[in-house]
């Protein structure tokens, strides 16, 4: 026999208490990994989406609340192109529209000359023509997503387009998103002249140094708009912060909740433990050992609800990221820090949810406990 | 030399001193001596009891062990823990441990050491003659097996003394003999004190002191002088 004997003999001599308690922290750390992690999946996902097709900088309006809302004038384009070091800009007209119907997806549109179709690594088919073809490549999870085929219509807010190429991407946002030439997305948008942003290739190799003169220069050159790499971009879109701040919020309650159960079940478990801890107290058991003895049954709910919830947030987390209402613009995200901050809070809140009751064990004397057989 | 447990003076209320239960009483256990309380039913005999050994806390006056009043909560634990066995009526064993772990659990703190704590409460069982019962739970075992399991508990860290409130009450004849002779049989060869709270005239007879309670105050003492040692009595046939 061991310390963790008697803690663990009390958990499984009630399995359904200490298995739904369980479950709730589980529950918790899932739904904070989920949150965080589709908050942070969804502003990777536009990052790596936006540095794919060789973008170095994003030019784009100032503290933008989400990434459609930006709106600049295309003739931008050409005093960015007139910086030092600016080797190729493009326009971007970035929405979600509704495709067939059925289901939403991102669109963006492309001048027919940019120098991003020469990143999109098509598996079948090609790219459009022309400006003023109704023609969309489509990223591949979506295709199959959509069971479109090549020569298949796609329609993308009312607008036939037929699908001329397949392409395949490393970044979520990509993988399903519909590429159509500008002028027809911004006639169809009602957007004409304007742009969601331009992307910004600098000259290789790359150099940091240069890098952050040249971007010092565009932003003297366009004073009006914000400039910033593209991890920088996604990171100052104002939604995303509002979604890791309700993300966050949210988390707490749960969080708080778990702690909750966790001393609601401490406690019941102490009133009806209230002789066995009598007999503890009168074989010698110090108050400090007692303490110990039910702070070790919240921590071990805790860490198995942790360690469980960790696997639920993982599973939520996917099963979200490719349901259809996520749009492809989210992706599963989990980076150590969210893992360490979930079980860290998981871990804390055993001892949280345990001190109260742990403090009222400690507290019984030793003659009334037994009396209570 | 003082007393191992002296009472003194020692008073205790409840439901703010409408119930007096225990009304100055003064007594002392020496050494190797072994003694009954005795009384009738509500004559405070296991307030007394709880008293002595810091389960209870006087509102009165003041409990000393070895020569030292013990006040305190730690304090009380401390001394129980390494110093004092208990054998209860009700056995108060825990129903999810084993025979063994119920005796391991006083040693936690006391013995380091897993192996160590186990073959300390193995042969204790195994002396008090359950040595193929270790494995088993309270539920799954006879009353008389259940109390030698709990006075293996109590002599698991080899106290000075052991505090038994009516150790045969929950027992046969035959199981209740068994049990005393144990009792005895500590007393008398290893010498630890031992007080019994009993209403049972004949576990009464086998103490070399009988301390009679009658409304919470002592009514006589019967037997050598308090704090001699004795050799304890035969346990009668």
């Amino acid at each position: 026999m061991n310390e963790l004997t008697l803690p663990l003999r009390n958990l499984f001599s009630q399995p359904l208490r200490t298995s739904l308690t369980t479950l709730g922290i589980a529950v918790a750390v899932g739904g904070f990994i989920a949150l965080s992690g589709l908050t942070h999946g969804v502003q990777n996902s536009f990052a790596s989406g936006m540095q794919e097709p060789g973008g170095d900088l994003v030019v784009s309006t100032r503290a933008s609340f989400n990434l459609f809302s930006s709106s600049l004038p295309e003739s931008v384009g050409t005093e960015i192109a007139a910086v030092k070091g600016v080797t190729a800009v493009s326009g971007v007209l970035l929405n979600v529209v509704q495709a067939d119907e059925a289901s939403n997806i991102v669109v963006s549109g492309w001048p027919i000359d940019s120098s991003l179709w020469k990143a999109v690594h098509l598996v079948q088919g090609r790219l459009p023509k022309d400006a003023s073809e109704a023609g969309a490549v489509l990223g591949q999870s979506i295709a199959e997503g959509m069971h479109k085929k090549l020569g298949d219509t796609i329609t993308l807010a009312d607008q036939p387009y037929s699908v001329v190429g397949i392409a395949t991407f490393s970044s979520a946002l990509n993988q399903n998103i519909a590429l159509v030439p500008l002028p027809g997305l911004q006639t169809l948008l009602g957007r004409d002249g304007t742009v969601t942003l331009f992307e910004v290739t600098l000259q290789r190799p790359l150099d940091p140094a240069r890098d952050a003169a040249v971007k010092a220069e565009l932003a003297r050159a366009v004073p009006k708009y914000d400039v910033s790499d593209t991890d920088e971009f996604a990171s100052n879109i104002r939604i995303f912060r509002l979604l890791q701040a309700i993300g966050s919020t949210v988390s707490l309650v749960v969080l708080a909740m778990a702690v909750l159960a966790i001393a609601n079940t401490l406690l019941m478990a102490v009133n009806e433990r209230t002789f066995e801890i009598g007999i503890l107290a009168a074989i010698g058991w110090r108050p400090a050992r007692i303490l110990r003895l039910i702070l070790a049954e919240g921590i071990v709910m805790s860490i198995v609800g942790g360690l469980l919830g960790l696997g639920l947030g993982i599973v939520t987390m996917d099963l979200v990221s490719h349901a259809e209402v996520a749009a492809g613009l989210m992706e599963s995200y989990l980076s150590t820090t969210i893992v360490v901050q979930a079980l860290v809070a998981a871990v804390l809140a055993g001892p949280l949810g345990a001190l109260y009751p742990a403090w009222r064990a400690t507290r019984l004397v030793p003659a009334e406990a037994l009396r209570r057989n | 030399m003082s007393p191992l447990i002296a009472l003194v003076h020692v008073r205790r209320e409840f439901d703010k001193g409408q119930i007096v239960a225990v009304d100055d009483v003064s007594l002392e256990v020496g050494r190797g001596e072994s003694v009954a309380i005795t009384g009738p039913s509500g004559s405070g005999k296991s307030t007394i009891l709880n008293l002595m050994c810091g389960l209870d806390m006087p509102t009165g006056g003041e409990v000393q062990f070895d020569g030292k009043r013990i006040d305190g909560r730690v304090d009380w634990a401390r001394v129980r823990a390494r110093r004092m066995g208990f054998v209860f009526q009700n056995f108060c064993l825990i129903p999810n441990l084993t025979a063994k772990e119920n005796v391991e659990v006083a040693l936690l703190g006391q013995i380091s050491g897993v192996r160590a704590r186990a073959e300390r409460a193995n042969a204790l069982l195994a002396g008090l003659g359950l040595a193929g019962r270790t494995h088993l739970h309270p539920p799954n075992l006879s009353g008389g097996e259940r109390q030698r399991v709990a006075i293996a508990r109590a002599l698991a860290n080899r106290p000075d003394v052991i505090v038994a409130d009516e150790p045969t009450g929950s027992l046969d004849r035959k199981s209740s003999r068994a049990i005393m002779d144990i009792l005895v049989g500590l007393q008398r060869d290893a010498g630890t004190a031992l007080v019994v709270v009993t209403h049972d005239p004949e576990v009464a007879a086998i103490c070399g002191r009988k301390i009679e309670l009658v409304d919470g105050r002592i009514a006589g003492t019967y037997g050598p002088q308090a704090g001699t040692p004795d050799a304890g009595r035969a346990v009668p046939s």
